[in-house]
């Protein structure tokens, strides 16, 4: 994995010189570990800043917030902000360019290249450690993980422990930066879509008794829709009811209204929220994996949203995320796209 | 003997081609099943994946969207989006695991009266043997 000690002397100067409003980057956790989001505003914090197989988090999330936030500055600050992305991470800012929600002045991105590993998946590491606390851990030159806990040393390949996304991630470099660390490596992968793909195999009974058991567990707690930075909606289908009652509303306006998408937790309604989760996210998805990390109940959502990724690049031979200057999957066509399942 | 089950088909046709063919059907009396419930909306693009979702959700056996002919659309380019869009929403449902034959798309211009009965018929006698949509429809 790539050092970030040059993106440190890169992010003091910016502070120093007051290039930027802040910057977004991974500190130390609570307990000292995993890591967690920082915010450095002082250039003496910048030592705070860590980078290790733990920095999970898409913090292309914050920049959401802080869009919102600009504009309710009086004046507004207009420097951009600085922040640090992962491979997937760059690829949300590109499809947010793409969709002109914020534009390239706004952001001053510190790129890291994952290189030949990735970020470590919460449950795998886990189990390895089985009850051991880890103190750190990193990626040496043989591509294996090093676990340091008190008791020791444990080396793991790095496939034995890597997040699913980052086994399927074909690039795991960032794709727009102002600043890079480490190389570009694409990876080599046999099965770019194989978790899709093992689904797919099923017949559809059991595709159904696998969705309807894995939507069930929903609780609505729209966490998935809070993490990811592609839901920015102003306002979402499923709180519409929610968002228009003010104190004039008649009852008639009330009860005119259409109710797309109830509010308990039935499984029906968990699964229409889920599908139009999923359609607003095809071709815009760019599997950072920040859904199905924060999700309270282990819901594979990230399975929904790669089946569209799969869609685009196998259909409309669209691959989300690399080039801002092209159109939204959905918001363009071609006049041969497939239409062999229309009568 | 228990009656046979009906399917009940929801119809977004869309306002300049489909919906025209379906009126030439009925005023060319052409006889067709009595299952479906048309929607005229002003343009198979305006569809949005949320209304297939709901009317299934609302208890639907199975959705038809029809516009028309590539080429033809009323606002020059709304059926190709619609084309690609519910290309996605169609993939989805499968993957979800709904049955295939319960979504389909057509392409009906406003002179084939004849064509549209023929989709309704044979969507009718695909739905039948599947019974009723259980998977999305609401639980009360």
């Amino acid at each position: 994995m790539a050092k970030i000690d040059t993106l440190k002397e890169e992010a003091r100067k910016l502070l120093q010189d007051g290039k930027v409003k802040y910057i977004i980057g991974y500190g130390a956790g609570s307990n000292g570990w995993p890591a967690a989001p920082l915010f450095i505003k002082q250039p003496e914090d910048v030592d705070k800043l860590i980078w290790d197989p733990t920095c999970i988090h898409n913090l292309v999330r914050f920049l959401v917030d802080e869009k919102r936030r600009k504009g309710k500055e009086k004046p507004p600050d207009k420097r951009p902000v600085g922040i640090f992305v992962k491979g997937c991470d760059s690829r949300a800012i590109v499809v947010l360019l793409q969709e002109k929600f914020i534009e390239r002045g706004d952001v001053y991105i510190l790129g890291i290249s994952c290189e030949k590993a990735g970020v470590v998946d919460d449950a795998k590491l886990a189990k390895k450690l089985a009850g051991k606390k880890v103190i750190t851990i990193e990626v040496d030159d043989e591509n294996r993980f090093v676990l340091t806990t008190a008791g020791g040393k444990i080396e793991v390949p790095v496939e034995e422990l890597l997040a699913e996304r980052c086994l399927e991630c074909r690039a795991n470099f960032p794709v727009i930066y102002d600043v890079l660390s480490g190389e570009k490596t694409k990876r080599a992968v046999d099965k770019p879509f194989g978790s899709v793909e093992k689904i797919e195999s099923l017949p559809v009974e059991e595709r159904w008794a696998f969705w309807k058991e894995q939507i069930d567990k929903c609780i609505r707690c729209y966490a998935c829709r809070s993490a990811c930075p592609m839901c920015y909606c102003d306002e979402c289908v499923v709180d519409s009811i929610q968002l228009a009652v003010s104190a004039d509303t008649t009852a008639d306006e009330k009860a005119g209204r259409i109710k797309w998408i109830q509010r308990s937790a039935a499984p029906s309604e968990n699964m229409i929220y889920h599908l139009v989760r999923a359609i607003h996210l095809g071709g815009r998805c760019i599997d950072c994996g920040e859904c199905e990390r924060v999700c309270p109940l282990d819901i594979p959502l990230r399975l929904l949203n790669k089946k569209l990724e799969k869609e685009a690049k196998e259909l409309f031979d669209y691959e989300v995320g690399f080039d801002p200057d092209l159109p939204a999957l959905i918001s363009s066509f071609r006049d041969d796209d497939p239409q062999d399942f229309i009568r | 003997m228990a009656e046979e089950f009906e399917p009940r088909i929801v119809a977004f046709l869309c306002k300049w081609c489909s919906s025209a063919g379906s009126d030439l059907a009925g005023v060319s009396r052409m006889e067709y099943p009595p299952n479906v419930v048309p929607i005229q909306v002003m343009c198979s693009g305006s569809v949005s994946p949320l209304y297939i979702f709901s009317a299934f959700n609302k208890g639907a056996d199975g959705v038809l969207v029809s516009g028309c002919h590539p080429g033809d659309c009323h606002y020059i380019k709304g059926n190709y989006y619609a084309r690609r869009r519910l290309n996605l929403v169609k993939q989805l449902l499968e993957y979800i695991g709904l049955e295939p034959e319960r979504f389909q798309m057509s392409w009906i211009s406003a002179a084939e009266g004849t064509k549209y009965t023929q989709v309704i018929k044979d969507f009718v006698k695909e739905l039948k043997p599947l019974g009723p949509q259980s998977k999305l429809r609401r639980t009360p």
